[in-house]
């Protein structure tokens, strides 16, 4: 099985937008007190503000799905298209890390970035020093190790965010233990799911995918659960036509949207 | 008065020896000799160079001994960082990587060490890596290093590699006869190089785990 | 690098069981560069008595013709065949006559005396005698071939089996030795008759 071949990046249009519903917003108002502020300091409650309200940033975001089969991990991410003047392709949302790991995304695009760049070094350092690809967890961890590198820095340690990073991260990837899935979020704890759905749709996702999901799914199976479960969080119809299709040629997502 | 005295150290010494490893099918022997010398002088009869690793590998070390016990060192704590990092131990292949990194990384101040590496890939195979002390190394199927590297090397392409034997039919040999090739190897090497001699250490990789034995050599 | 080592070269002679066996390997070049493929190392100075001669080229063509008209004069003076010993003797007197500014070149003799008893020598180049029992070598792969032999050599060989050990102690030692190689040659001294045969191997 190839390990590149594993991995399906996704990305569709919507021009809808989530936001927090009323009551979640009530009751982060409710919790709001001066331990908000800083960013290491614990309430008397031993909570963290800060990465509390950095977890509630990825509600905000859009959603994103991955599953695991017994073939390949797939991903699949939507994308809003707020504009009709927006170029589609300019907005990416699943990216590789290695050859034999991808990573979708939902939060603040930016923070990102840092953590991509970060998850790419720690593989070609790995394959470097011991020529044999990093582990999927071992790569999950390392990125997770950036999570809470914010504030003053520590001794040794380069500090190198402000703040906690606002976006959850879903790592997808092949190695000796077979293909696996694994969810970072900004506290840096990170899981391993069989699928998992995160940002602004990801409540009625998961439930979905709760339901339909089993240990037997195909590749193929996976592909068209991702796109089932995407479509029903999504506000706007899904379609060959959304400007927001990548990396697989048009005539394959048509194909897909068709067999669904 | 009388002039300035310069006074020298030279952070480096060969303290002799040599080494060896053979792949088999489905296990690796690796070899050394256990004399320490400098000069004319023996500074120990037994004083083994060659170290079995936590990960089941085994690595054999000639030319400065105390850069070689600093460098089998820094690798044991590589190779137990390396389990809590990734909750595996790592492969013998991994480790050879890693043991260039690790010597390239002291490119402008060496360890003075010519290692072979021996151990099973993850398909269980026999295989075998040497190196230069600035980390350049080459997997292969035998190979030997030391003082008397060069007087074992064309034995063991004769041996184990069939060379210049145009009616042997071509193939891996069982473990007990490597054994008997690498006795006579080191017994050989043992009457003609100083610097080796006093005992023989053979380590035996198999997928079993790693056994030892050692054997007399002329101790003149 | 020691002129020794300008030319290059490799020169073993075996015992056997009342038989000899003296080889060499064919290249001659200038350090790194191979010029020659059919360099002849190896003389014959009797019927019963080959030398080789390892070291500087120039000098193992000087010397090679010396021994010979050296030869030549004890045949006429003495009207007797010389032995191995009485040669050995020679070639030994006559470096040593250039002890402070001598020949670069390392010779090995390998022969069978008058009662057809077996004698090997090598010397170093200013004439000192080393007779062993087994085998000797010469040459800048010298150290393989003293790994070979010493693994593959053992008493009593008979002359098809002698020349099987030196041409495999030979051509194994030359091909881990640089500027040595390009085939082999190999004498093997019996009472009968000299048996020669030529090696191929490896052309680098």
């Amino acid at each position: 099985m190839s390990l590149r071949g594993c991995l399906l990046f996704w990305v569709f249009g919507l021009r809808g937008l989530c936001s927090l519903n009323q009551f979640q917003l009530n009751l982060l108002n409710l919790l709001r007190s001066e331990y908000d502020q800083g960013v290491n300091t614990f309430s008397p409650e031993g909570r963290l503000f800060q990465v509390e309200y950095a977890i509630e940033a990825i509600k905000l975001g859009s959603t994103a799905v991955g599953i695991q089969t017994a073939h390949g991990v797939v991903l699949a991410v939507e994308k809003r298209v707020t504009s009709t003047l927006l170029e589609p392709s300019s907005i990416e949302k699943i990216l590789e890390i290695d050859t034999h790991l991808g990573c979708a995304m939902s939060g603040l695009v930016a923070d990102w970035r840092t953590m991509i760049d970060h998850a790419r070094v720690e593989a070609q350092n790995h394959w470097f020093t011991y020529n044999e690809r990093i582990k999927v967890e071992s790569l999950t961890q390392a990125v997770c190790d950036l999570a809470l590198r914010f504030g003053e820095s520590a001794d040794g340690e380069d500090a190198i965010m402000s703040r906690p990073f606002g976006v959850a991260l879903l790592i997808g990837g092949v190695d000796e233990k077979g293909p696996q899935l694994f969810h970072a979020d900004p506290s840096g704890t990170f899981t391993r799911f069989d699928a998992k759905a995160i940002g602004s749709g990801s409540e009625g996702a998961q439930t979905e995918l709760q339901e339909q999901y089993h240990k037997s799914l195909t590749l193929r199976e996976a592909e068209l659960l991702a796109l089932k479960v995407l479509k029903q969080v999504m506000e706007e119809k899904l379609s060959g036509a959304n400007k927001g299709f990548r990396i697989l040629p048009e005539a394959e997502v048509n194909e897909l949207v068709a067999a669904m | 008065m009388g002039g300035n005295i310069e006074h020298r150290f030279s952070p480096y010494t060969d303290n002799g020896g040599t080494t060896l490893a053979i792949a088999g099918e489905d296990f690796c022997v690796v070899a050394g000799d256990t004399r320490q010398s400098e000069g004319y002088l023996i500074n120990a009869r037994y004083s083994p160079k060659v170290y079995h690793l936590k990960n089941n590998a085994v690595l054999a070390t000639g030319g400065m001994h105390a850069d070689g016990v600093a460098l089998v060192k820094r690798i044991g704590q590589n190779l137990d960082w390396y389990v809590h990092k990734h909750e595996k131990q790592m492969s013998a292949p991994a480790l050879a990587q890693m043991l260039s990194t690790i010597l390239y990384s002291k490119r402008f101040f060496p360890y003075y060490v010519w290692n072979t590496l021996g151990g099973l890939d993850e398909n269980g195979k026999g295989c075998v890596f040497s190196y230069d002390p600035v980390g350049n190394f080459e997997k292969q199927h035998w190979s030997c290093s030391g003082s008397a590297g060069h007087l074992i090397q064309p034995f063991l392409d004769n041996q184990i590699g069939h060379k210049h034997q145009s009616n042997v039919e071509h193939h891996l040999l069982p473990l007990d006869q490597v054994l008997k090739i690498v006795k006579d190897a080191f017994n050989g090497a043992t009457e003609r190089d100083i610097y080796t001699g006093d005992f023989v250490e053979i380590f035996i990789i198999t997928k079993d785990g790693v056994t030892v034995q050692k054997h007399d050599l002329k101790k003149d | 690098m020691s002129i020794m080592e300008y030319n290059g070269g490799a020169i073993i002679a075996m015992k056997g069981k009342g038989c000899v066996a003296i080889a060499a390997d064919r290249r001659f070049g200038v350090q790194a560069l191979t010029l020659g493929t059919d360099f002849q190392k190896v003389f014959p100075a009797t019927d019963k008595i080959y030398f080789g001669l390892a070291g500087l080229a120039t000098d193992v063509q000087t010397l090679s013709e010396k021994f010979r008209m050296k030869v030549d004069m004890y045949h006429l003076r003495e009207e007797r065949e010389i032995t191995p010993k009485t040669f050995a003797h020679m070639v030994s007197s006559t470096l040593y006559e250039k002890r402070f500014g001598g020949y670069f070149c390392f010779p090995t003799i390998a022969g069978l005396d008058a009662k057809n008893e077996p004698y090997i020598c090598n010397m170093d180049g200013i004439g000192c005698i080393t007779t062993p029992n087994d085998f000797v070598v010469s040459g800048t792969a010298e150290n393989q071939l003293y790994g070979m032999c010493e693994a593959l050599w053992e008493p009593d060989l008979e002359p098809e089996d002698l020349f099987e050990t030196i041409s495999q102690a030979l051509m194994n030692g030359v091909d881990r030795d640089a500027i040595s190689g390009w085939g082999g040659i190999v004498h093997v001294i019996t009472p009968e008759g000299v048996i020669t045969r030529t090696l191929k191997g490896r052309m680098d």
